[in-house]
């Protein structure tokens, strides 16, 4: 009787026993890397340590770009870990609107990751912390802040929120700025703190520093006077480029409009584009230079040459190129300095075919600068119809072809360093980098003595003399083409200057594009803001003047 | 047993104790040394933040238009003509 009782319960034992040791064995043999796949998911976590971005300085040091550290703050709303004074308490805390962020919650309560706000100071983190809500977290991340704001908005540029470069340096430098991130392996609760740092992965490696060749006391100066000109003229657009005559370095360049990158919310799709470099424009007069030194280096035109330009126009195939006024006979320096189209077209026609042509592609027009900001342009020009008297004669004074205030820059360049081209940089040089000669150094001074007089009294840019140095310059206003060919009303007003003149600093150029109001002429728009721009940028750098006033 | 059995096996034993412990320790060490780490990163952070505050502070308080401007109005600085310099 007791006995079978006894046997059938071993029996059982004996089946559970070995069942559950099948069980094991298949557990850990069968779906072992499954569950310990699974176990793992729920509370082991790689977590990035986001690296810190390089800060980018002028020449100087001063910070035009740079990260402090904030954290991105996040909740799980499957949880529903907060209730609505403590959703209230850190709405109020953190600036945010708290029938909004309920909202948002409600609508993502299916969902584990929802972030309540990103870019989170660090004190604010502070103070989140005191208020002690469970179920918020923290993850670490930078904040972007660009002290210069708009002045150095479009070299500068800006990064997206996953502090990635959207525009301008930060685009193209991300890689060398960004860093990596580094890597740690780290075992969670259950209300996902770190309890144990598993393994160390890898430590972030931090972004590099950048410093520019950006002066930012130029680039504020030359700033300010534009937006000024910008809008007393009612202007749509303008550049100002200045570059240093030892380095090729780019000191300032500033577009207008503009916007600050410090502010998500401002981004104007006009204020955005470099203009500077991403926008090319028929030069006009500020050409003339160039046409000058074809013509100074054949040998047979000088300063003195006289050329015939009565009645004040005269006529190329079917295009009839005009002065305003009848100025008979002049020099080929009164031509230059007067502006003269009739005698900077027929000094050209006299010249070989290629002859300007070649001076333009040596000084750099028509080919990219290499200054590696994002979405430069080469401009156009073509040598396609140069066999063409009116093609050779119209690009003479700078129409048919277009360039960017920076190639202009270049172009001047060459002349500022007495025939010798230098590449361009955004970022600062340590040793002035190898030229090319591609003018003599004696045509070249010749061309800059004959500029010299457009900024004296008599000349079309008075309006740029800067009181103690000599400027050698040259305005140049190009109609713009309208709908109807060329536009009598919409003009971009050029002046590109090099001062002082006899021992060349620096080389600006100003584009005003289409101003309004009676006088459009790059003499009465773009002269006066170089004269204001390089009076102080001059004395800045401790330029000596050329003339000592008597007294 | 014999006698150099005996003796191979209470080596082992105390490799064996010995060893155990050496994981405990090294266990506990990796965790001293990993808060260590923490702390010195958010020390590091801290600086870090403080270092951007006081940068972006300075390139606020002496940015041109605000010296430009104390220098007119507070100090009554002006800019000086052309026959007042004085060339070195």
């Amino acid at each position: 009787m007791t006995a079978w009782r006894h046997y059938t319960l071993m029996v059982v034992f004996l089946v559970a026993c070995l069942g559950m040791a099948v069980r094991i064995v298949y557990l850990t043999v069968a779906e072992g890397d499954f569950l310990i796949g699974q176990g793992d998911n729920r509370s082991v976590r790689t977590v990035s340590i986001p690296a810190y971005r390089g800060v980018v300085y002028d020449r100087y040091g001063e910070p035009l770009a740079l990260s402090t550290p904030a954290a991105a703050m996040w909740t799980d709303p499957s949880k529903k870990t907060l209730t609505a004074e403590e959703l209230a308490a850190l709405a109020d805390l953190l600036d945010l609107n708290t029938d909004r962020l309920m909202q948002q919650l409600s609508r993502n309560s299916e969902r584990e990751f929802l972030y309540l706000k990103r870019r989170v100071s660090w004190s604010e983190v502070q103070q989140v912390k005191a208020l002690g809500l469970q179920g918020v977290y923290f993850d670490r991340e930078y904040h972007r802040y660009y002290p210069a704001g708009e002045t150095v908005a479009h070299v500068v540029g800006l990064t997206g929120i996953d502090d990635h470069g959207l525009e301008g340096i930060e685009l193209s430098f991300d890689q060398r700025l960004q860093g990596v991130p580094g890597e740690k392996e780290v075992l969670l609760d259950l209300h996902r703190q770190t309890i144990k740092n598993l393994q160390f992965g890898k430590p972030p490696r931090y972004g590099e520093d950048l410093t520019l060749a950006i002066d930012l006391r130029l680039q504020f100066l030359a700033y300010r006077e534009l937006k000024a000109a910008v809008e007393s003229h009612k202007a749509t657009s303008g550049s100002v480029v200045m570059l240093d005559v030892a380095t090729g370095e780019i000191l300032a360049l500033v577009n207008q409009p503009s916007y600050n990158p410090n502010d998500r919310a401002d981004r104007p799709a006009a204020g955005m584009r470099n203009r500077a470099i991403t926008d090319a424009y028929e030069p006009g007069s500020t050409i003339k230079p160039f046409t000058v030194l074809a013509a100074l280096e054949t040998g047979r035109f000088s300063a003195d040459t006289v050329i015939d330009t009565s009645p004040g126009h005269f006529r190329v195939g079917n295009k009839l190129i005009a002065d305003p006024v009848d100025r008979g006979s002049i020099t080929l320096e009164t031509a230059l300095q007067k502006s003269s189209q009739v005698a900077i077209a027929k000094v050209a026609l006299e010249l070989e075919e290629r002859a300007v042509y070649d001076a333009l592609v040596r000084a750099g027009i028509n080919e990219y600068a290499g200054t590696g900001m994002p979405g430069e342009v080469a401009g156009s020009m073509s040598d396609l119809g140069l066999r063409y008297p009116v093609v050779r004669a119209v690009l003479s004074y700078g129409y048919g072809l277009a360039v960017t205030p920076l190639q202009l820059a270049q172009a001047y360049l060459t002349l500022a360093t007495g025939g010798v081209r230098l590449p361009l940089s955004i970022v600062r040089q340590t040793e002035p980098p190898a030229g090319e000669r591609v003018f003599a150094q004696a045509h070249v001074s010749e061309v800059l003595r004959m500029m010299e007089g457009v900024t004296e009294r008599a000349g079309t840019a008075h309006k740029a003399h800067v009181e103690g140095f000599n400027i050698a310059g040259k305005t140049g206003t190009a109609r713009k083409v309208g709908a109807q060919g060329y536009d009598d009303e919409r003009h971009a007003a050029w002046f590109a200057g090099i001062a002082p003149a006899t021992l060349p600093r620096l080389v600006t150029v100003v584009m005003i594009n289409e101003p309004k109001g009676t006088n459009k002429s790059g003499g009465e728009v773009a002269a006066p803001v170089y004269a204001r721009v390089m009076a102080r940028a001059l004395r800045l750098l401790g330029v000596s003047p050329d003339e000592v006033s008597a007294d | 047993m014999s006698g150099s059995n005996f003796l191979i096996w209470l080596v082992m034993l105390v490799v064996a104790v010995g060893s155990g412990i050496q994981v405990a320790l090294s266990a506990h060490q990796t965790r001293t040394l990993h808060a260590q780490l923490e702390t010195a990163q958010k020390a590091q952070d801290d600086a870090l933040a403080v270092q951007s505050r006081l940068l972006i502070e300075r390139a606020t308080l002496a940015a041109y238009q605000n010296v430009e401007r104390a220098a007119q109005t507070e100090l009554n600085m002006q800019f000086p003509a052309s026959a007042k310099q004085v060339t070195p």
